[in-house]
């Protein structure tokens, strides 16, 4: 594995240079090269899949691969869909990129596109983004990456090769964070590195994130599940765990002041509130399954109403409302 | 008694107990006690509440006429208008012969309420009766000036009425006191009587509205009334709509109200849990609520017309369980506009932080903000190396401190 002597942040530091090493996607890694060997084929790509497992990474080797180390960066724009002001900004800079760029190296006649997030894109700024694509293919070419491939309009999947990355595998995520663990000498035990990789639910970033943390906290010494389980207390949502328990236990008011203190501090949307909240519901420990899918149907009901209505700290209070109810039955029932 | 409608219960039944407007009183009996009158029909217009539909009925009572009434609540399409005047005014009784009734009379009140695509045709059916008719034909209206009456002016005689004088309504107000057995301040009477601006049914609305058995009405008492004719406020509205009786008293008040429904929608929804205290009945209204936030998303920028099914399920959630309500102070302004403002500088220090980090490590800032800035924040708090990440990742002292201090979402 190389490394990125400069980056602090292991993620980055360790973070594959080459298609080779990029972590436990061999299908994807082997059509990819097949690419390369002619890259003036190259079409469009897509990558789809959960969070942390080798997309942009392996959109950036293809980068490296294409352009070499050295001068990646000059042919290589890397944009976020839900950063970036909408699509007026996204169609400005392809344009002003691809004419730039356009046939300045070698015997790679484009420019690559990197779009991360596409899925946040709303469906009027894909068709704008889908006529991008058309009008700037002759200098360019697009990898687009997303969570969910059916959040993407179809004239633009058409236009790509798809590839889905799935969840890593528990063998391949151990490895990697003990490989991680040897190269910075950090000493490490493997229960603690099986508690990270539970908790990290197949995102390797998450996982390297912790390792890193729990190195930081255990400076010389043996970093121990203990010192793991620390570390992960301290970086779980433990407002959204309180808000949670909060309302299942009857007390809306305290539940509701968490909920606006977290969208003030942190300017969560709705979605991103209700998606936390499925995560931590099922971590309770008081509650039965059975309990846990009425709450998780409520949260599935206004999920959906976010989705159409208008007034997103309106649609989470009607929520927590809902919780405290059910909540109260279950009280009584027990 | 307090159930009884005292413009009900003290409407004149004589032509001279009719309070105010005596020109066109003297006018409207001329016109309907004149066998040979040049026009058939009569439009009496004027303010509200000053006595015409009074003076109809109190005219038709003394000259033993009958009445045949369509109002604004009909619909006045031609053919609804033919359906109902043609049998009236072209026959004359067969009890005619055998009673006193000296005929039939047809009153069409409120005839500026002819409006657009519902009455089609409608004044062109009235014209064309009140050029065949037998029976004399009163029509009432508050406003002539529109262009769509134009054609009606034309064979009609014209009786204006005005608003009714101050002191006339006082006299009035004074003997519907006397005769409930109302004690009051004459100031009471005086201030509803100007604050009606003659119009009496008005003024004997609030006299009853205002007076309790028992309890003499003071001035003080007429304090509320100022808010007649004016658009009903936020806080007016909050008040009211959390206190209803039922889901019609609001759906009514929704109707009235002129609060931005935006505005509105979010003040009902803060002060929502200290008006139901139970869980249950909380959950419920909570429910409407977000039912109503749906239609409004829905409407968007054209769907208009769903903003019933707005209304609708705001009224629901107010009538959740009306007995439970008991007066709180309001929550405002709303906890939105409070907390985003307070917190505002907190989440550009945090955007400004997460767009590093993106930077750096090629992730989005939702991305940064979910799995890079909980770790972070604890990596920086562990002070040995902290100094060179913070200036990989460019971060100034000031983002570095707000970092280590920053509570877990």
């Amino acid at each position: 594995m190389s490394v990125n002597e400069g980056a602090l942040m292991w993620v980055e530091k360790y973070r594959p240079k080459t298609l080779k090493d990029v972590v436990n996607q061999h299908d994807i890694v082997e059509s990819i090269k097949a690419f390369m060997r002619n890259p003036k084929t190259m079409p469009h790509l897509m990558f789809a899949g959960i969070p942390g497992t080798g997309k942009t990474t392996t959109a950036l080797c293809i980068a490296h691969e294409l352009f070499g180390m050295q001068n990646w960066r000059n042919f290589t724009l890397e944009l976020n869909a839900s950063d970036e002001r909408g699509i007026d900004t996204v169609r400005e800079r392809v344009k002003d990129f691809s004419r730039y760029s356009r046939g300045a190296f070698g015997d790679i006649p484009f420019a690559l596109i990197i779009l991360d997030e596409c899925d946040q894109m709303t469906g009027p700024a894909q068709t704008a983004l889908r006529r991008i694509m058309e009008t700037s293919s002759r200098t360019s070419r697009f990898i687009l990456i997303c969570n969910q491939s059916s959040k993407i309009i179809e004239p633009i999947q058409s236009r790509c090769a798809i590839f889905r990355f799935s969840r890593l595998e528990r063998n391949a995520m151990v490895e990697h964070l003990k490989d991680v663990a040897k190269k910075e000498t950090v000493n490490i035990s493997s229960e603690a590195v099986e508690r990270i990789v539970d908790y990290a639910e197949g995102d390797l970033r998450h996982a390297i994130n912790a390792l890193q943390t729990a190195a930081a906290y255990k400076e010389d010494a043996v970093v121990d599940e203990k010192v793991v389980s620390q570390i992960i207390g301290e970086a779980s949502p433990k407002q959204i765990q309180l808000m949670l328990n909060k309302a299942i236990n009857g007390d809306f008011m305290e539940a509701r002041r968490i909920m606006y203190d977290i969208i003030g501090t942190y300017g969560f949307t709705g979605a991103e509130i209700i998606r936390q909240m499925q995560k931590e519901l099922f971590k309770i420990s008081y509650i039965l399954p059975e309990q846990k899918a009425e709450f998780s149907n409520i949260l599935g009901e206004y999920d959906y109403r976010l989705t159409q209505g208008a007034n997103s700290d309106l649609q989470l209070s009607a929520l927590l409302a809902q919780f405290v109810k059910v909540g109260k039955a279950l009280g009584e029932s027990s | 008694m307090k159930n009884d409608l005292w413009v009900e219960k003290y409407r004149p039944t004589l032509i001279k107990d009719v309070i105010g407007n005596e020109e066109a009183k003297i006018l409207f009996v001329e016109w309907l006690g004149n066998k040979r009158r040049t026009k058939k029909a009569v439009l009496l217009y004027g303010p509200p509440g000053v006595g015409k539909t009074t003076l109809v009925n109190a005219a038709a009572n003394e000259y033993n006429f009958r009445i045949i009434e369509m109002n604004a609540s009909d619909t006045r399409s031609e053919k609804a208008v033919t359906r109902i005047a043609n049998p009236a005014t072209s026959f004359t009784g067969l009890d005619k012969f055998s009673s006193e009734i000296k005929g039939n009379i047809l009153f069409m009140d409120e005839i500026d309420g002819i409006a657009g695509n519902e009455d089609r045709g409608g004044v062109n059916a009235i014209i064309k009766i009140i050029e065949n008719t037998r029976a004399p034909i009163i029509m009432a209206a508050n406003d002539v000036e529109i262009e769509k009456l134009r054609p009606l002016k034309k064979v009609c005689t014209l009786i204006r009425f005005q608003p009714t004088r101050i002191p006339l309504i006082i006299m009035a107000l004074k003997s519907i006191c006397e005769q409930e057995h109302v004690k009051y301040e004459f100031v009471a009477l005086e201030k509803i009587a100007v604050n009606s601006q003659g119009d009496v049914r008005s003024a004997i609305n609030d006299l009853q509205g205002l007076s309790e058995e028992g309890k003499t009405l003071t001035e003080q008492d007429t304090l509320a009334l100022s808010l007649r004719n004016k658009d009903v406020s936020m806080y007016d509205t909050l008040k009211e709509y959390f206190a209803v009786k039922n889901i019609a008293d609001a759906a009514n008040l929704l109707n009235y109200s002129t609060v931005e429904y935006d505005d509105l929608l979010m003040a009902i929804g803060d002060n929502m849990p200290k008006r139901y205290t139970d869980t249950v009945k909380l959950a419920e209204a909570y429910d409407f609520l977000s039912q109503a936030d749906v239609f409004r998303g829905r409407i968007g920028i054209e769907h208009w017309h769903l903003l019933k099914y707005f209304y609708n399920n705001l009224a629901q959630a107010a009538s959740v369980d009306p007995e439970s309500y008991k007066p709180f102070e309001f929550i405002s302004p709303p906890i939105r506009v409070i907390t985003l403002f307070w917190t505002k500088s907190k989440r550009t220090l945090l955007t400004s932080i997460c767009m590093k980090i993106g930077v750096q490590c090629h992730v989005s800032k939702y991305e940064a903000k979910m799995i890079f800035v909980p770790y972070l924040r604890l990596m920086l708090q562990q002070r040995k190396k902290a100094n060179a990440l913070a200036e990989w990742l460019k971060l100034t002292p000031e983002e570095v401190t707000f970092l280590t201090g920053l509570k877990m979402f």
